[in-house]
């Protein structure tokens, strides 16, 4: 038995018996939901292990007939492992803390059902390894977060829900438009072999079509500016741990991850440099805008979500530079948006548990009443604002050293002014929520319950140790293979098919 | 390990382990704290008396003690064992101990590093690491000091960010992160572009102008010692040594950009010493002189002198040592009377004698008055812009007036503090009894008031001589003939003579009363306060409306960003309607406009 399989079919499975086993016993869902993230982590954790060579796993034991597949296949290489990671690890601390926070609505079976759904989803996006698989995993955990977003059923979610659906489905119906497009052109789906065949075809403009409806679709899902609009509802009306899910791991397995292989990997993104300029003005606008849209509101959840745009705007700017240094700090970028974003909306979470409110003017001095909270969400903080020592010093150090490396002189001007305005409201976000004068209604307080504040403490201690990742032990295990693969580009038909 | 390294580790581990033993265990912290700040400052001792030295690893220069940083590093380990001391008592019953102290080690390890690290990528992690540890320092003030806590990291963390992209520029212009190997000289148009970004960064730590306004904001809220700490000694003590460093060895250094530094020292000088004088309280009228005050650290250094550089450097070192002790001196005021407020206080001096005695000497110091050490090193200023005359520079008299304008305000400015602390009447607070501090707590204020004495009437023999030239690598040449020993001499002569003629003169006996208006004796709601006098300034045509202004915030770089930033998100926010018809035409609008841009070529 490959062990590659499992990541899909161990949520999927659970997801199936999660309405049983809760008939049985109620407190099951939280030990089934629990025990299946614990697995993945570890199991992600042993995908590491088994080193940085590139798996292909054939479903049903359809083996390539003269380098050419014929079947469903999955594809791990140090990209997939790298996301892996990234999806897994934070699913386990966001179900760690759905079991106290999830006590806030009703029917705890159905959200673990559909969450463990999107976890299936998203650990099949990043294996697949071929398009159509990759959409249908992308439509799975896709409807999974709408209806996670709709979950706790008031007019405010219901709405954002739906502006999600509109606008993912927009999006989706491009991208199965444009694989259709790509299937009629290439003859084929499967990434690896699709790769080659384009490359015989040079540039045809039937692909620079598709590149356009995939670039579209996948921005949608990325939320880059002008395709965001459906993010600053969508994520602050979900339940707290689907937001950090939402804006830690989704839009980058759905969006970024999607680009990067699409464009790096099968198109080769030296034939269509245009593509690179693109990723670059999507990404500072989005970065900019994303920034000064966050400074001026006032409302917890919905700041961190304008934030993330503005964060996967800097992930998409160190892409477009496409040298090894801005695909590395877009990467360590990532992984780093990943711990302290997922990190910050677990704080935010915490805090709209006990005081029923995530709106600042009404927030102030609760760093006294709970610590833990307070503490750990002042390192996100830090780390995201990009002060040393933490993790996101070093990730748009990297970013701002590629963008000058590469002649990009203004545009690193651009980088570093956003992240002046990135540690304005962030400190905006201390000041008015976490210290000050304690509110008199916040006289009772208490802190978080315990599940919450360990798994918020786990991610701060990730997110304290980030930096790490640059040395080069972990470097070469974590960062490099991932980062090889992206600047490998078009060698990743050659790695899956063996030729 | 390296030696070098124990003036950064020691303190870092202490300070982490404070933050995590619970404040309800008593004595521990200041325990710790004193220990290890005691045992940085005799390390500190001792790197001085071994410099210079290196510490090299995977064939990269890291950490480097040399002439300048020396000097600097033993003055840091200096105020951060006097300011624990200091913190002793008056922590004591403060809620936020293990914060505080925990910071406090940790500034000072931080500290060190960013004197001792010649890899720049080293330098801007405790550079940056610094502004963290001002954060949770003004945070350790209690519930009133967010804002200015906010303030304070938005401003030093962002020019940390400034400082970020200089280094990355250096590193695409010369290849290296190793101090020792760069120089820069101005023949491309992006060394411009590092210089005024390190030189803010420097700005923003020392609380030059543009990027001081922190300074004030988070001195009224920030427990007093760590004001002292933070902006009056060590972040002093960095900005100028990163700008000393930028003169003397990253750049070679032209006449516009001394003209740049100039510009900026003179505009500080004015400036911020006209708004010290109007202020009312004690906390910010001293922070606005921290602020004044660099402007002739900046001013020297900009000189491009040898002696102006020279005069820069010293007068850093003095002015940490009057400023620490200024600060302290009005935490000892603020800890007996639980004011700052100068109309609430007064006639201390007879109950405080040696509070009085330091803040004082410091007073004298900071206004220029020989033979104390603020004279020597604002003479030595003097002499490098006299010198830039003599090379043929035109505007050297307009940096000259300003520089000696900006002198005879700041005296103005204390002999106003002097007065309504410590002479006059006493007021409605002082009226009930107050004592001196403790030994513990006038201990460091007196040692700082003692060195503020030998340094100026020793000035060439020892801080001079041990100190600034090993570290300017030439001698200097002294312009005017300044020999500080014989003018003490004379000086105390002076005052033995006016002494004699003052009891001579009274012999007679004279009558004491109080004041009185009419014949009515004063209460002490309408007694005559020194700040009554120097709202005349503020009254003056062309002055209230720029103090108005200035009150008004819109000279602070803070506040107007945050208007600007905040005007274009709110823009921006209010094209974010909720309907999705709106959305989906931006949805619709990108498609378009990739459409045209990848597929124009080919259609």
């Amino acid at each position: 038995m490959n062990f590659i399989p499992l990541f899909v079919i161990v949520p999927l499975g659970a997801a199936f018996l999660m309405p049983v086993v809760s008939r049985l016993w109620k407190g099951m869902s939280d030990v089934l939901g629990n025990l299946a993230a614990l697995f993945l982590m570890v199991w992600s954790f042993a995908a590491l292990q088994m080193g940085h060579e590139t798996t292909v796993f054939y479903a049903g034991g359809w083996e390539p007939v003269a380098s050419i597949p014929i079947g469903i296949a999955m594809v791990m290489d140090g990209l997939t492992v790298f996301m892996l990671i990234i999806i897994n690890v934070i699913g386990f601390a966001v179900t760690l803390y759905s079991v106290n926070y999830m006590n806030h609505y009703t029917d705890k079976a159905k959200y673990y059902t559909l969450f463990l759904l999107m976890m299936a989803g998203l650990n099949g996006v990043v294996l697949a390894g071929d398009l159509f698989n990759l959409f249908v995993f992308l439509e799975i955990s896709a409807i999974a977060s709408y209806s996670l977003v709709a979950f706790g059923i008031g007019s405010e979610e219901l709405e954002a829900s739906f502006k999600y659906q509109i606008l993912g489905g927009t999006a989706s119906t491009l991208i199965l438009m444009g694989i259709a497009f790509f299937y009629h052109m290439t003859g084929t789906l499967n990434l690896a072999d699709a790769s080659t065949v384009i490359q015989q075809l040079g540039t045809h403009p039937g692909i620079i079509f598709v590149s356009i409806l995939f670039l579209v679709g996948f921005s949608l899902k990325a939320a880059l500016i002008p395709f965001h609009a459906w993010l600053p509802d969508a994520h602050p009306s979900a339940p707290a741990p689907i937001s950090a899910m939402l804006s830690g791991v989704v839009i980058k397995v759905l969006g970024v991850y999607a680009l990067i292989r699409i464009f790096f990997n099968v198109f080769g993104i030296t034939a269509m440099p245009s593509v690179l300029t693109i990723f670059i003005v999507l990404g500072s606008v989005s970065m900019v805008a994303g920034a000064f849209l966050a400074i001026s509101q006032s409302d917890f959840k919905r700041m961190l979500a304008y934030s993330s745009i503005s964060q996967i705007g800097y992930v998409l700017f160190a892409l477009g530079l496409g040298t090894p240094l801005g695909i590395l700090g877009a990467m360590f970028h990532l992984i780093n948006h990943a711990a302290f974003k997922s990190l910050l909306f677990l704080n935010s979470g915490a805090v709209v548990y006990r005081t029923n409110t995530r709106d600042l003017d009404q927030l102030g001095g609760i760093s006294q009443k709970m610590p833990v909270t307070g503490i750990t969400s002042l390192l996100g903080s830090l780390s995201i604002s990009g002060l040393p020592p933490f993790g996101g010093f070093w990730s748009k150090l990297i970013i701002i050293m590629a963008a000058v490396e590469s002649g990009h002189f203004a545009l690193a001007g651009v980088a570093v002014f956003t992240s002046i305005v990135t540690l304005a409201y962030y400190m905006k976000l201390q000041k008015e929520a976490f210290y000050g004068a304690l509110k008199a209604s916040f006289g009772k307080l208490k802190e978080a319950p315990f599940l919450m504040s360990l798994s918020v403490i786990l991610l701060a201690i990730v997110v304290t140790g980030m930096g790490l990742l640059l040395i080069p032990e972990f470097k070469s295990v974590i960062l490099d293979p991932a980062v090889k693969i992206i600047s490998g580009g078009l060698n990743y038909s050659k790695l899956v098919l063996g030729g | 390990m390296n030696p070098l390294l124990y003036p950064i580790v020691i303190p870092f581990i202490a300070g982490l382990l404070l933050y995590v033993i619970p404040r309800r265990v008593k004595g521990i912290h200041e325990a710790a704290a004193l220990l290890v700040s005691a045992g940085t400052f005799g390390l500190t001792v001792w790197l001085f008396l071994q410099k210079p030295m290196e510490w090299t690893t995977q064939n990269s220069l890291i950490l480097r003690l040399d002439d300048l940083s020396a000097f600097i590093l033993l003055a840091a380990g200096l105020f951060g064992f006097l300011i624990a001391l200091y913190s002793v008592i008056y922590m004591k019953d403060r809620n936020q101990r293990s914060m505080y102290y925990g910071s406090l080690l940790l500034t000072l390890g931080a500290t060190c590093g960013a004197l001792m690290s010649n890899h720049l990528i080293l330098l801007l992690i405790f550079w940056g690491f610094l502004g963290i540890t001002l954060y949770l320092l003004i945070q350790s003030g209690g519930d009133g000091a967010a804002p200015a806590a906010k303030k304070s990291l938005i401003i030093v963390g962002g020019s940390d960010a400034l400082l970020l992209l200089g280094i990355v520029f250096i590193y695409s212009l010369t290849g290296t992160f190793e101090m020792d190997k760069i120089l820069l000289s101005f023949n491309n148009g992006l060394v411009t572009w590092v210089f005024v970004l390190l030189a803010l960064s420097a700005f923003a730590k020392a609380g030059s102008l543009p990027l001081h306004t922190w300074i004030p904001d988070m001195a009224m809220h920030t427990p007093i010692p760590a004001t002292a700490l933070m902006p009056a000694a060590l972040d002093k003590l960095l900005g100028i040594y990163l700008l000393g460093r930028m003169v003397l060895n990253l750049f070679q250094m032209t006449g516009a950009m001394n003209l740049f530094l100039m510009i900026v020292g003179a505009v500080t000088i004015i400036t911020a010493v006209m708004m010290a004088l109007v202020q009312h309280d004690l906390r910010k009228l001293l922070a606005y002189h921290a602020v004044s005050q660099v402007g002739y650290m900046v001013l020297g250094i900009g000189t491009g002198t040898v002696i102006g550089i020279a005069g820069g450097l010293f007068h850093m070192l003095n002015n940490t040592l009057y400023k620490t002790c200024l600060f302290l001196t009005g935490g000892s005021v603020k800890y007996r009377t639980g004011s700052t407020d100068l109309d609430e206080l007064g006639g201390l001096a007879r109950f405080m004698p040696m509070t009085f005695l330091s803040f004082i000497f410091a007073a004298l110091a900071i206004s220029g008055i020989p033979p104390l050490n603020g004279f020597v090193s604002k003479w030595m200023v003097y002499q490098g812009l006299v010198e830039l005359g003599r090379e043929g520079d035109k505007l050297w008299v307009v940096w000259l007036l300003a520089a000696m304008f900006g002198s005879g305000l700041t005296l103005a400015s204390f002999m106003k503090l002097t007065h309504t602390v410590f002479l006059g009447d006493s007021a409605k607070r002082a009226g009930r009894k107050i004592k001196e501090v403790g030994f513990i707590m006038w201990l460091p204020t007196v040692i700082l008031a003692v060195l503020c004495v030998l340094f100026g009437v020793f000035a060439i023999q020892v801080p001079l001589k041990h100190f600034i030239i090993p570290a300017m690598g030439s001698d200097i040449e002294y312009i005017g003939s300044w020999s500080p020993g014989l003018a003490t001499v004379m000086i105390l002569i002076g005052i033995g003579i006016g002494f004699l003629i003052y009891l001579a003169g009274n012999l007679k006996g004279i009558r004491e009363a109080d004041s009185f208006i009419g014949g009515e004796e004063l209460d002490s709601e309408t007694r005559v306060t020194g700040t009554g006098f120097y709202n005349t300034i503020r009254e003056m045509g062309m002055f209230s409306r720029i103090y108005r202004w200035a009150e008004d915030k819109w000279f602070d770089v803070y506040d107007l960003g945050n208007h600007l930033f905040s005007g274009i998100g709110g823009v921006l926010s209010k094209a974010h309607t909720g309907v999705l018809n709106l959305y989906v035409f931006w949805f619709v609008f990108g498609l378009i406009v990739l459409l045209i841009v990848l597929m124009g070529g080919s259609l």
